[in-house]
Formats: C-alpha cells, sequence, structure tokens
C-alpha cells in the first residue's frame, strides 16, 4: 500500500520542516530548498505546517498510487498527469487507487513539491523526517529514493470537503534573472566600502554548482577583502553569502554546513530564498541591501497570509 | 570583560562574538553564554550553537523581533555565571595509527624530522579539547596546547578520504565521521563511531569536551570494531 516508486526522478527526496536543535552537533537542519512551494502544498491538502512532502528536483518520475490520496503539486511546473491526464498544479487534486502519476521535466523553476493529506509514513531521525542525502540521514534510508521503493500514507483519504476551493494562483519563475534582497553581515565589515558598494552593483551568474548545499556564483570581477579572506569559524545560516578567498559568492542552502570559516557579507532574507531555490544555472543575479526590521516585516506578512488561508480552509 | 557583538545572520539568527581569537577562555565564555541562556531561556530562541568564539543563536521572528532579542541576550551576558570547575570530561578515543590506517603516518615523520613513535607520542600524550562540533554531523574541531606539529595541510586535497580517519596538522586534530573530502594527513583511524544515527546519543564527542587519543595494535581494533557493530561498545570517560 502506499505509493510504489516506479521512476524515482533526478534527486527526489523527503523533506518536512526540518531538524531543529541538532545544529550544536553539526548536523544541519535541511528542509525544503523552496518553502513558499513547501507551504502551499502543505495549507492545499488540508495538512499542518512543516509535514513532510516529497521535493523533485529538474525531473519528477513515475508514482503508483497504491490507495486513494488527495495531493497538491507545487513549485516548479513538470506538467503532470495522471493515468496520461494532464492534471493542474497549485490545487487539491483526488488520486484513485490504482492511478500512476507521472512527472516529467521541469518547464519553469526546478523544485516541484508534493503534499500528501495526512503526509508519509517515514521514521524519524533526531526528530524529523527531512533528508540529509550527503551524509546518510533521515528520510528513505537517508538517501534520494529509488525506484521500488514504497512510501506508506499515513492516511488514506480519497477527498477534502470543499476540495474545490482548495486552490492557490500559480507561481511564475523568473527565467533569466532574479533580485535577491539581502540583510548586511555578520562579517560585512570585512570589505571596504567600495568593495561592498560593487558587490550591490554589479550582478553575478549561477554556476553548475548549485544544488541542496550552497550555490556557487560567478562574477567577473572577484569580491576583494580586505584580509586574507579567512576567519575564525562561526555559524552559518539559510541563506548566509560566503566570499571565500577567490572572491566568488557561495549562498549557503538547505544542505549547508553549520559552521564555516569565510567571511559572509550578508544573507539573503527568507521571503527571497524561494526564487533561488528555483532558479537554474546561467542565470543573472542581482542583490540589494534592506534592512533586518524590514525582511522581517515581511516575513511576518507571509506568515499570517498563511495562517488565515489555513483558518479559511479550515484546516487543522 | 570584553563587550560583546551581536552580528545579524539574516532574520532569523544572530552570532553573538564572546571574543575574537580561538582560545579556551574565549571559548568558555561562548559556553557560559549557552548555559545562561539554558538556564533563562528566550521565548522565541529555537536553537543555539557554540562555535570557538561565538555563539549562534536561531530565533523565531514571529515571536520575538531584532532588537528584542538582542536586549534579552545582553541581560544573559550580564547575567553568566563561571562554569562548574574541576569537570574535565576525557573522552578516551582508541586510534591505530600508520600502515593501511594512517597512510600519512610516515609522511608526518618526514615532514617534522622524527620518526613515527615521536608522531604517535605527541598526539596521544596531550590531550585535545573540542571546540566545536561542525562541518559535518559530530565532527569535532579539536586542539591540543602544546608541541605542535610544524606541517600544515596537504599540498593538494583528497577527493575522499574514508569515516572514522584521524586527520592532523600543527596543534589540530579532527576526527572524520564519513567519507569526505579531506586536506589534512591521515595518521590513523578509530574504530569508534564518530556520528552514529542509531544510538540514542549519536554523538563521540562533544562541544568543551576533551579528547585522549589511546594508540591500539590492529587486533585491538578489529576486537573494539566488532564490540561497536554489535553495540556493545561504550565510550570510555576519563575524568
Amino acid at each position: 500500500m502506499g505509493i510504489l516508486v516506479k521512476e524515482p526522478g533526478i534527486f527526489t527526496t523527503v523533506q518536512d520542516g526540518g531538524r531543529v536543535g541538532f545544529q550544536q552537533y553539526g548536523v544541519t537542519p535541511s528542509g525544503p530548498m523552496d518553502e513558499r512551494a513547501f507551504a502551499q502544498a502543505n495549507l492545499l491538502v488540508g495538512n499542518l505546517e512543516g509535514t513532510e512532502e516529497l521535493e523533485m528536483t529538474f525531473s519528477g518520475g513515475r508514482y503508483l498510487f497504491e490507495e486513494a490520496a488527495v495531493i497538491a503539486l507545487t513549485g516548479a511546473d513538470m506538467k503532470p498527469t495522471v493515468n496520461g491526464e494532464p492534471i493542474p498544479m497549485y490545487r487539491a487534486v483526488s488520486i484513485a487507487a490504482g492511478q500512476e502519476l507521472v512527472l516529467g521535466f521541469a518547464v519553469n523553476g526546478c523544485r516541484t513539491y508534493m503534499a500528501v493529506t495526512g503526509g508519509l509514513e517515514v521514521t524519524p531521525v533526531m526528530g524529523s523526517k527531512a533528508t540529509l542525502a550527503g551524509k546518510h540521514l533521515g528520510g528513505i534510508d537517508g538517501r534520494k529514493i529509488m525506484a521500488g521503493d514504497n512510501i506508506g500514507l499515513t492516511a488514506s483519504v480519497p477527498a477534502l470537503k470543499d476540495q474545490a476551493k482548495r486552490v492557490f494562483s500559480r507561481t511564475s519563475y523568473p527565467r533569466k534573472e532574479i533580485t535577491l534582497r539581502v540583510v548586511p553581515g555578520p562579517q560585512n565589515n570585512g570589505f571596504s566600502r567600495e568593495e561592498y558598494r560593487k558587490f550591490f552593483w554589479y550582478g553575478a551568474e549561477i554556476t553548475n554548482e548549485c544544488d541542496r548545499q550552497g550555490c556557487r556564483l560567478q562574477r567577473k570581477e572577484p569580491v576583494r577583502h580586505i584580509g586574507d579572506g579567512n576567519i575564525i569559524s562561526d555559524g552559518i545560516a539559510f541563506g548566509s553569502i560566503q566570499i571565500p578567498p577567490n572572491g566568488q559568492p557561495i549562498i549557503m542552502m538547505a544542505d549547508r554546513q553549520t559552521v564555516g570559516g569565510y567571511p559572509k557579507i550578508g544573507t539573503v532574507i527568507s521571503v527571497d530564498l524561494p526564487l533561488l531555490a528555483q532558479a537554474r544555472p546561467g542565470m543573472k543575479v542581482r542583490f540589494v541591501e534592506v534592512g533586518i526590521e524590514l525582511a522581517q516585516e515581511l516575513y511576518l506578512r507571509e506568515k499570517q497570509t498563511r495562517k488565515q488561508i489555513a483558518e479559511r480552509w479550515g484546516n487543522a | 570583560m570584553d563587550e560583546i557583538k551581536i552580528l545579524i545572520s539574516g532574520d532569523k539568527a544572530v552570532s553573538v562574538q564572546m571574543g575574537e581569537e580561538i582560545s579556551l577562555e574565549v571559548n568558555r565564555r561562548v559556553l557560559m553564554l549557552r548555559a545562561e541562556m539554558d538556564r533563562n531561556p528566550i521565548p522565541g530562541v529555537t536553537e543555539t550553537m557554540p562555535t570557538y568564539a561565538s555563539l549562534m543563536v536561531h530565533y523565531n521572528p514571529e515571536v520575538i523581533r531584532y532588537r528584542d532579542l538582542c536586549k534579552e541576550i545582553k541581560v544573559r551576558a550580564a547575567a553568566m555565571q563561571p562554569l562548574p570547575e574541576g569537570e574535565k570530561r576525557i573522552v578516551e578515543v582508541p586510534v591505530c595509527y600508520g600502515g593501511e590506517y594512517g597512510p600519512d603516518l610516515e609522511l608526518c615523520a618526514k615532514l617534522e624530522k622524527t620518526t613515527p613513535e615521536e608522531i604517535i607520542r605527541k598526539h596521544s600524550q596531550h590531550d585535545y579539547y573540542v571546540y566545536m562540533l561542525g562541518f559535518a554531523p559530530g565532527h569535532p574541531y579539536a586542539a591540543r596546547f602544546a608541541e605542535p606539529y610544524s606541517f600544515k595541510r596537504r599540498e593538494t586535497a583528497r577527493v575522499m578520504i574514508p569515516g572514522r580517519s584521524v586527520v592532523v596538522q600543527q596543534n589540530l586534530s579532527d576526527l572524520i565521521p564519513f567519507d569526505q573530502p579531506c586536506g589534512w594527513n591521515i595518521i590513523g583511524q578509530t574504530p569508534c563511531d564518530i556520528c552514529n544515527y542509531k544510538k540514542e546519543d549519536p554523538f563521540l564527542v562533544h562541544a568543551g569536551e576533551w579528547i585522549r587519543h589511546r594508540p591500539v595494535t590492529p587486533e585491538e581494533y578489529q576486537e573494539i570494531r566488532a564490540r561497536v557493530e554489535e553495540g556493545t561498545w561504550e565510550r570510555t570517560i576519563i575524568s
């Protein structure tokens, strides 16, 4: 019973709200790369915030539902079909027992989320079902999913009340350039005023080395440090922009290491990280400086909106 | 006492800097602040993480905003108590040096213009302090305070070294939990799991503890490894 994985896609993992409390032991939180699309999928199927979902990268795969379920797909458009018929994304959809869900390559964005009403039967490790594939932790046996995996469903729900109302307008992701807002620090004083300004004046390009751990950028002119480009290693946040000695920025993502020894010129604000999570190699990135107050205000507003939607739809 | 510095690490974390050097004294201040924040928790703080010289504080801005958080942290910093003395926890870590276990031991001896035995003596006679865990789950950043080696990293890093490797440079020694790329010299391997998710406490060592490396023969290494795999081996704490 549950979902039988016929084809797994390029890199599909189980992710939940993340593993909290273990960074002091070197265990990074993981969790979704695109927290917004992840939250929307859970809202659509009536789940609690942070319930585990599948995160599919670049391509989706084939999934046989051995029991009925309500699912929602958000994020990158992978042209989903059920038994050959196209199904909408950003909407709660019923799947009958025996039907096959097929997702192709992402045509806009690069990560797709699939939430199932009730969630997935996965054994939590250190209080979380999130996968940290590089360290063999969490999810399905600490790895990306493979053909033949059978993922159990916590509940078998064929339909939700007022299911037709459970719709979001779809997100369209930029194809050429994204603008990320950045709060300066913690080591912005490791750069001269001029170098700091240049970081914002000139954008950068996303390289092929871009995954759940971090996103390496390429600038025509490297960012120059005042010192040698090393600091006493300290903590790294989701969105920290490290500038290693070679002056080419690395933005740290969901599976980042917990500490690092490169100066961090700034941090991408939470509400803009989804844009980067859906951006592809070759795209341009521009940075705009904002203050901490605005960054938190924007985050709070988004969370507030989600709470109102959850209430309106009668989610638990 | 130095003024603490609260650095912004995005909209959900701050890095509280307790000093600007890697030293036992500064690191103890980091652990003192953490102890105070455990004793008198700030609502909205989701987790704290000690590093060499700063405490990373992760928080939920829905519960507490940046300015209020800074005020609360300063209150905790002013109330910090010295850590209880006389509780130096030393974790004994068996190490099989040289040969297939430590392929770079001979090289290290050559670089140091000494014998492999002398490399082992310095490594096993001095205790290493664990400043923090990071980089990978359970990975200690540890240092000794006497007789540092003179060599640093290898000229080129290895693409992959096996988990449980014991690697060194200067006064530093790390235990590598999982296969990973590494630019340091490998002088031995421990039969112990540095991180085992199946255990209730998955981590061999913790921040603030000390490591004492105990030389073991290949036979004893195999014996301990068998017990580790059976789940009957327990770590030894010398206090």
